[in-house]
């Protein structure tokens, strides 16, 4: 008996044995490293990585859609389709947050406000997030100040952006850490002034440090384009001194000049070297491509603004049918002007060609009179991704050399200096086959009009002008079938946002 | 590796302290049968007390065994009470076994152990693996369905789908509320693999019992114990059943008129200015009958079960079959399984319980097909001559079969699931056991998408936006595998009146999973070619390939004490570390306590056999997320180009993430009382349970500043109570010895509510027009409706006068919804909404009976809910003018000449959700009505057979309900969604023919 319990004794001893060394061994057993992810402090030790953080700025271009969105439809909608030289589209009452804007009814609730907001931020962040990762980053101080400088560049455009939308906003200029977000600091608005003062410090600095046109990716921010976007953020200061001296650096770096036919300006490839993306006049251009996955484009940008079937329908059609070029527009044209045809594609009775052959079969198969020609992107002609059309590789403008010519002639009546107008007004014209004008205000902003149409720019421009000369926008919407009301010219800071912010956001007047 | 060869190596120790008994014996033989029927019992347990010796009885219930001439015999069965027979020298011992009516005295599985019924503390259901198998259904829990108290059972008719159950509530939304699965010791979240015939019990841990199993259990233990085999002859076993499932409940949609005369007011132009070709195709396309089917299903079960006197053995194979109501969805199952049990020594056990399961699947997008099928116009036709009818050049969705027939999409999942296991008994009381488990899957998908064109060569007419320009495969191999070993020593001894239970533990658990899939575009389209290296490996040419790993270790401990019998206390605590979490360890504990009162001397003898009052409070937690949730992490190779084509490769960090992201945490009270008495033949329990969520995980709505993508975390910031009653009745008796029958109800009332936010943000959640349908607040149910009060419609103009001003995005007109202007500012818009219910029911439950009547067996389930309200989203789904309307309304709706009170004229885009589109879900089921035949033994002599049972069954044979959609069950893996009628899988009724034979 007494052997049987030593033998238990010792076999006790045993399993304890058995599960003491599966407790010790197992000391570091949940220390386990996630599988098949990068985490933020991998990136912060790797200076390729702080590079590729820049580049990753960039890629936020591509975002849009129904999401947030920077330079998608949603924006399109913000500037095209709110301004008058664009209607909604599509069927009549398709897409309601479109529908309001259209309207000048846009409320605070307006999905569309809220995505261009967020979208916007969401660039900011990426910014922030660079230039964080860039402070540390081992480069010599030439490559370092140029990746600051295109981090800073891009920030720069994405506020320009809101506070024309929104006016004042929270000014970001770091990355807030978790406990700092609540912050009155960033859930409050700032100025205008303050964002303006923000935007001209980042331009001021890109300028300073990034590469001529030439010394760079092509793609990627230059001097001149800092220098060109500074130029227009000064147009909208009405520091028509300096956004003259900057448009005329621009022009005087002679690294620009018009593109022959204004029609090749949106297309893909150069016709006999004129044209194409990256052409001659591009300044600044989102960059767009096919990779394998076809995530390399901007989400339905093309798609939502193409010809949409309707009626008779019976063909495979172009896309949604958004952002109808409007009458108050055709009527801005002067007979002659090339870029009409170049700007509008207009559905005939019988059906349109296109520039590569695609016919649209017949007015009564389709949705809309009149699509945007600029946003088209051909499916047989250019660059296509298999049939996955969301994102087609169109590569937007964003500033070219017609507009820095505009805002040239522009400041330079401002300041009284009508020759120096005259010149760029006459290049901006001879362009569009038509005769020189006198320089005035009126005429220049007509050509803004007319040379800009459909670039997500005329919003904009009808709230600086109607603050040059109050009376503009009404009188613009008024010929555009519309009744102006004085709060549009700031949308509505999204309301989630202000509920998001405890209150704290303060809503723009009117809304 | 080195750690788990050591530890083999030293279980392999044991092997040495063999010992066994060497004696005189005498053959002793007799037969057992049933007191009341005088029927033979076969597979009755026969051993020799105090030692592991053991026979059991045969076909014919008798038995012989060799034991010392003193030897005492004892005799046990499940559902009989036990004997003991002294041998006294005798060689024929014939025993009757008495009918063991007391339920309490059942043994149920607890985790980690079993305890008898009468023993336990807290609240544990216990379903018999027969009542599971009888009905014709592919997953046990599907079968569960109305049987046990404070279970929730929601099923699909897609075959294969995992039926979503609740045990108490909804208690989490983001870290999912189906409750853990413990097949034979292996946890896991998936048990479709498992063979409803090969289950011997199913036991449901609903209260804080369920603790031993700490960051798993908030929601609820289910465990599944497998058959075993039994010393004796080889009985070898025969079920089968074919038979049907059709659609329940087809939808009615509109016909050709109804369509047409919609439209002219829907679509005042459409008609006028349209191609009118369409409407000179005469007949009335009726889009769900065109996709849907009669789908026949087969399933086959063979078992062998047996053993010696060393070894026991169960082995048995199923083959499933079954195709869905819709049509191409098909899915096979072919599953083996294999679990012996040796005996080494009296003191070494060996055991394994294996199972093999091989499952093919082609399953259809029936998100997708439904949407279309609701909304498809009746004029096209299907299908002509082999073209399509082309609904898209209609100005309408795409044609519902031809997506159908352009996609195949084909899964197989293999899947090897079970444990070995070692048990070793140095002295009675004393167990230790390791168990290693695993649980691997291995599973490979292809889908295939074909190539057709908006052209004369696919559709009668050419055009519309439904084409496929490009054909697309997209392939998949993924697999996981989980082990977990389980090391635990049993203490059980009794000291006097004093019996202890204690278990201590330590479990280690790591799981893993890797997936690599490829997707190619340009694929021919023969099968034999459904390979990545045939696509275009230029364009739209996506590789993929990552995976997860976490690992947990647990220390578990449990007490249970019972002094004489009568007074009952347990306490169990896990200390469960997990990987998944910065902060890895947590404590959960679950206290208990139970008062036999029947054991009373003051009662004893009394109207009761059984009286017994228990209680449990415990804190259970839920770590059911993603493993990297709480680690930031940055997005490589983001693309962009510079220099007209280079690729450059960007990365982007920009999702916020919760650091400091931790376990949900459930604290839960369960009071009960279990009953029996009129000689046990009513018995029942009543349970109270008070169930609170603290730190759930809930999205928080991120200001836009953040940059975050999708402007949301998942962070811990809300707190859910679900609180109810259940109660459970039965009663069985026989009236003579060829009439007995059975009935059983029981009924549940859960009231779920969200007691905090914490900084949280209200939750809303949509439907078709992504448009606000659910909220889950402060103070509501989960997923409540947070809806536009509709009070009528507009009968004409001076009604519409006088309303307040529409913000709704529906201007107000005659024939349109009237709104409450429920805050009285002049105004109805979205600040007027309400709260209207949610699909979660106050009330569920279920009811049974049986009767046996000679040789035929006729048994009846019924299941219910009621107090839940559904949002009946796909009337509310019109994306298009052009849509087609269900029946009812088409005939209900407003017109001038009916001017209808209660029906708008037009449901369109901009009709904004509202009370109009919320029904009740109350519903009644006739869940399984089964009607059996057993062919008397003494017609089976000679034949070897020993039972021979057909039956005829029907699952959903009918159900009552008010809801005007097709099913009033809505299946639907969303929480916050669950109880929008949007595109559910048309519920099925099944007609089946089965036998049962026993050689």
């Amino acid at each position: 008996m007494k052997k049987i319990y030593k033998k238990h004794s010792t076999l006790l001893f045993i399993c304890a044995a058995v599960i003491a060394s599966t407790f010790s061994a197992c000391k570091n057993y949940l220390d386990v490293q996630p599988q098949g992810q990068i985490t933020q402090e991998q990136i912060a030790n790797d200076p390729i990585q702080a590079k590729n953080l820049v580049t990753g700025i960039y890629n936020v271009f591509y975002i849009g859609g129904f999401e947030p969105d920077i330079d998608s439809f949603q924006f399109v909608i913000m500037t095209d389709i709110a301004s008058d030289d664009a209607d909604k589209g599509s069927e009549p009452l398709d897409y309601g947050d479109a529908l309001q804007i259209d309207n000048l009814t846009t409320s605070s609730t307006n999905g569309v406000v809220n995505n261009v907001w967020t979208g916007h931020y969401q660039g900011i962040a990426r910014a922030n997030q660079a230039l964080d990762k860039l402070d540390a980053a081992q480069f010599d101080a030439a490559t370092k100040n140029a990746l600051i400088g295109e981090a800073k560049f891009l920030r720069a455009y994405f506020y320009f952006n809101l506070v024309r939308l929104y006016g004042g906003v929270p000014l970001l200029d770091k990355l807030p850490l978790a406990s700092e977000a609540n912050q009155d600091k960033y859930q409050t608005r700032a100025t205008v002034d303050e964002i303006y003062k923000f935007i001209i410090a980042d331009l001021d600095f890109a300028a300073a440090n990034l590469p001529d046109k030439g010394n760079t990716d092509v793609g990627r921010a230059t001097k001149t384009a800092a220098q060109a976007l500074e130029a227009k953020v000064y147009l909208y200061m009405k520091d028509y001194q300096k956004a003259y001296d900057l448009s005329n650096a621009v022009i005087t770096s002679g690294k620009y000049s018009l593109v022959n036919d204004y029609s090749l300006i949106w297309r893909q490839k150069a016709v006999n070297g004129d044209g194409g993306n990256n052409n001659n006049e591009s300044i600044f251009e989102i960059q767009a491509g096919i990779n394998k996955s076809c995530t390399a484009g901007i989400n339905l940008y093309t798609v939502s603004q193409g010809p949409r079937a309707g009626g008779k329908r019976g063909w495979a059609d172009l896309g949604f049918g958004f952002n109808n070029p409007s009458q108050s527009l055709l009527n801005e044209y002067e007979p002659n002007d090339v870029r009409q045809a170049a700007t509008v594609l207009t559905i005939q009775p019988n059906g349109t060609v296109l520039f590569d052959g695609f016919r649209i079969p017949s007015r009564d198969s389709v949705q809309n009179d009149r699509y945007s020609y600029k946003a088209y992107h051909s499916r047989t002609a250019e660059d296509n991704c298999g049939g996955n059309t969301d994102r087609l590789p169109k590569q937007v403008r964003i500033l070219r050399y017609a507009d820095i010519l505009l805002i040239n002639a522009e400041a330079a009546i401002q300041i009284g200096n009508p020759g120096a107008a005259s010149t760029a007004l006459t290049a901006v014209r001879a362009r569009a086959k038509l005769a020189p004008v006198a320089p005035t205000l009126l005429n220049v902003w007509h050509e803004r009009r007319v040379e800009m149409a459909e670039e997500h720019d005329r919003f904009f421009d009808i709230i600086r002008q109607d603050a040059v000369q109050p009376g503009r926008a009404a009188a613009a919407f008024a010929a555009h079938g519309k009744t102006w009301v004085p709060r549009a010219a700031l949308f509505p800071i999204p309301q989630t946002q202000i509920d998001l912010s405890g209150g704290r956001l303060k809503q723009n007047p009117g809304y | 590796m080195k750690r788990i060869s050591t530890h083999l190596g030293l279980m392999l120790l044991f092997f040495f302290f063999v010992n066994t008994a060497i004696a005189q014996n005498v053959a002793v033989k007799g037969k057992v049968t049933d007191a009341a029927t005088g029927e033979s019992l076969i597979g009755v347990s026969v051993g020799e007390k105090g030692t592991a010796n053991g026979v059991q009885t045969d076909v014919n219930g008798t038995y012989s065994i060799s034991v010392p001439a003193n030897a005492t015999l004892t005799f046990s069965y499940i559902g009989y009470s036990a004997q003991a027979l002294p041998v006294n020298g005798q060689t024929t011992l014939n025993v009757q076994l008495r009918a063991e009516a007391n339920e309490l005295k059942q043994v149920v599985v607890i985790g980690y152990g079993t305890q008898r019924k009468r023993d336990v503390t807290g609240s544990v259901a216990s379903v018999n693996g027969d009542q599971l198998a009888k009905q014709p259904v592919q997953t046990p829990t599907q079968a569960l369905q109305g049987k046990v108290a404070g279970v929730q059972v929601l099923s699909s008719g897609q075959p294969n789908a995992a039926p979503i159950l609740r045990i108490r509530g909804t208690g989490s939304v983001l870290a999912g509320a189906n409750p853990l699965y413990v097949v034979d010791g292996v946890l896991t979240d998936d048990i479709r693999n498992i063979n409803n015939a090969d289950i011997v019990s199913l036991d449901v841990l609903k209260d804080a019992s369920a603790a031993i199993y700490g960051v798993r259990g908030a929601n609820g233990v289910v465990i599944i114990t497998t058959k075993k085999g039994k010393s004796g002859p080889a009985v070898v076993s025969y079920d089968a059943n074919v038979g049907f499932r059709e659609i329940a409940s087809q939808i009615q949609l509109a016909n050709r008129q109804q369509y047409v005369d919609y439209l002219n007011v829907a679509s005042p132009g459409k008609i006028a200015t349209d191609d009118k070709s369409p409407l000179t195709i005469p007949g009335t396309t009726n889009w769900a009958d065109v996709v849907s089917r009669k789908g026949f299903y087969t399933n086959h079960n063979i078992s062998v079960a047996g053993g010696g006197d060393k070894s026991t053995y169960f082995i048995s194979a199923n083959y499933y079959d079954e195709d869905g109501v819709i049509k191409t969805n098909n899915f096979q199952r072919f599953s083996l399984r294999a679990n012996n049990d040796v005996k080494i020594s009296d003191k070494l056990r060996f055991s394994d319980q294996l199972s093999l399961t091989r499952g093919a699947e082609r399953a259809v997008d029936i998100g997708a097909i439904y949407g279309n099928v609701y909304r498809a116009a009746p004029i096209i036709p299907s299908i002509v001559n082999g073209l399509y009818g082309n609904t898209s050049a209609w100005g309408n969705v795409g044609n519902p079969l031809l997506q159908l027939d352009k996609a195949n999409n084909f899964t197989l999942n293999n899947r090897v699931q079970g444990n070995v296991a070692v048990d070793y008994n140095p002295v009675k009381w004393l167990t230790f056991h390791s168990a290693f488990n695993l649980d691997a899957r291995f599973n490979n998908q292809k889908n295939y998408g074909y190539l057709f064109n908006n052209d004369g060569s696919t559709f009668t007419v050419g055009g519309g936006n439904q084409r496929q320009p490009n054909s697309t495969l997209f392939v998949q191999n993924d697999n996981s595998y989980q082990y977990q070993w389980d090391n635990t020593v049993t203490f059980d001894r009794t000291f006097n009146q004093h019996h202890f239970t204690i278990l201590g533990g330590i479990v280690t658990e790591k799981a893993r999973s890797n997936f690599i899939n490829g997707s190619r575009i340009d694929v021919p389209a023969d099968p034999n070619q459904w390979f990545l290296d045939l696509g275009n490996p230029d364009l739209n040419a996506v590789d993929k390939n990552n995976g997860s790993l976490f690992t947990r270790q647990s220390f578990i401990g449990r007490v249970n004490y019972d002094y004489a019998g009568k007074y009952l206390v347990t306490g169990s605590i896990r200390r469960d570390g997990s990987s998944k979490f910065s902060q890895k360890y947590a404590t959960f504990y679950t206290v208990g306590a139970g008062w036999v009162i029947s054991e009373e001397d003051f009662i004893k003898g009394g109207i009761f056999d059984q009286l017994k009052l228990r209680g449990s409070y415990g804190e259970l937690g839920n770590d059911n997320i993603d493993p990297s949730l709480f680690i930031v992490t940055g997005l490589p190779y983001q693309p962009y180009y510079f220099n007209n084509g280079t690729l450059a490769n960007g990365t982007i960090i920009q999702d916020i993430k919760n650091t400091n992201l931790k376990w949900e945490t459930t604290r839960q009270l369960d009071i009960g009382l279990d009953f029996a008495f009129l000689n046990s033949r009513l018995s029942g329990e009543v349970d109270y349970y008070n169930k609170k969520v603290n730190n759930a995980l809930t999205y928080v709505t991120l200001p836009g500043i953040l940059g975050d993508p999708d402007n949301r975390y998942i962070t811990n910031a809300a707190s859910y109570q679900n609180k109810g009653i259940e109660f459970a009745l039965r009663w069985r008796d026989n009236i003579n010895e060829h009439l007995s029958y059975n009935v059983g109800a029981n009924i549940s009332y859960n009231k779920n509510t969200i007691t905090g936010l914490n900084g949280g943000q209200a939750l809303n959640a949509g439907g078709a027009n992504s448009q606000t349908i659910t909220r889950t607040d402060n103070g509501q149910p989960i997923a409540s409706y947070y809806v536009l009060n509709a009070i009528g419609v507009f009968q004409n103009q001076a009604e519409v006068d006088a309303a307040p001003t529409y913000d709704v995005g529906e201007a107000k007109h005659v024939g349109g919804l009237k709104y409450a202007d429920t805050n009285g500012d002049g105004k109805v818009d979205a600040n007027d909404r309400i709260y209207a219910g949610s699909y979660q029911p106050k009330y569920f439950g279920g009811f049974n009976f049986g009767v046996n009547y000679y040789s035929f067996d006729l048994s009846a389930d019924f299941y219910g809910n009621w107090g839940n309200k559904i949002y009946n989203g796909k009337k509310n789904s019109r994306g298009n003018a052009n849509d087609n309307i269900e029946a009812s309304y088409a005939n209900s709706r407003f017109t001038p000449t009916n001017p209808s009170s209660t029906n708008p004229d037009v449901i369109s885009q901009s009709t904004p959700p509202s009370t109009y589109f919320i029904e009740s879900g109350a519903f009644l089921r006739l869940n399984n009505l089964t009607l059996g035949y057993t062919v008397p033994t003494n017609m089976l002599k000679r034949t070897g057979i020993s039972k021979f049972r057909v039956y005829l069954t029907s699952q959903n044979l009918f159900t009552a309900k008010r809801y005007s959609g097709s099913s009033p069950e809505l299946f639907n893996t969303d929480i916050l969604t669950s109880g929008i009628d949007a595109t559910n899988y048309p519920v099925t009724r099944t007609f089946a023919f089965g036998v049962n034979v026993q050689f």
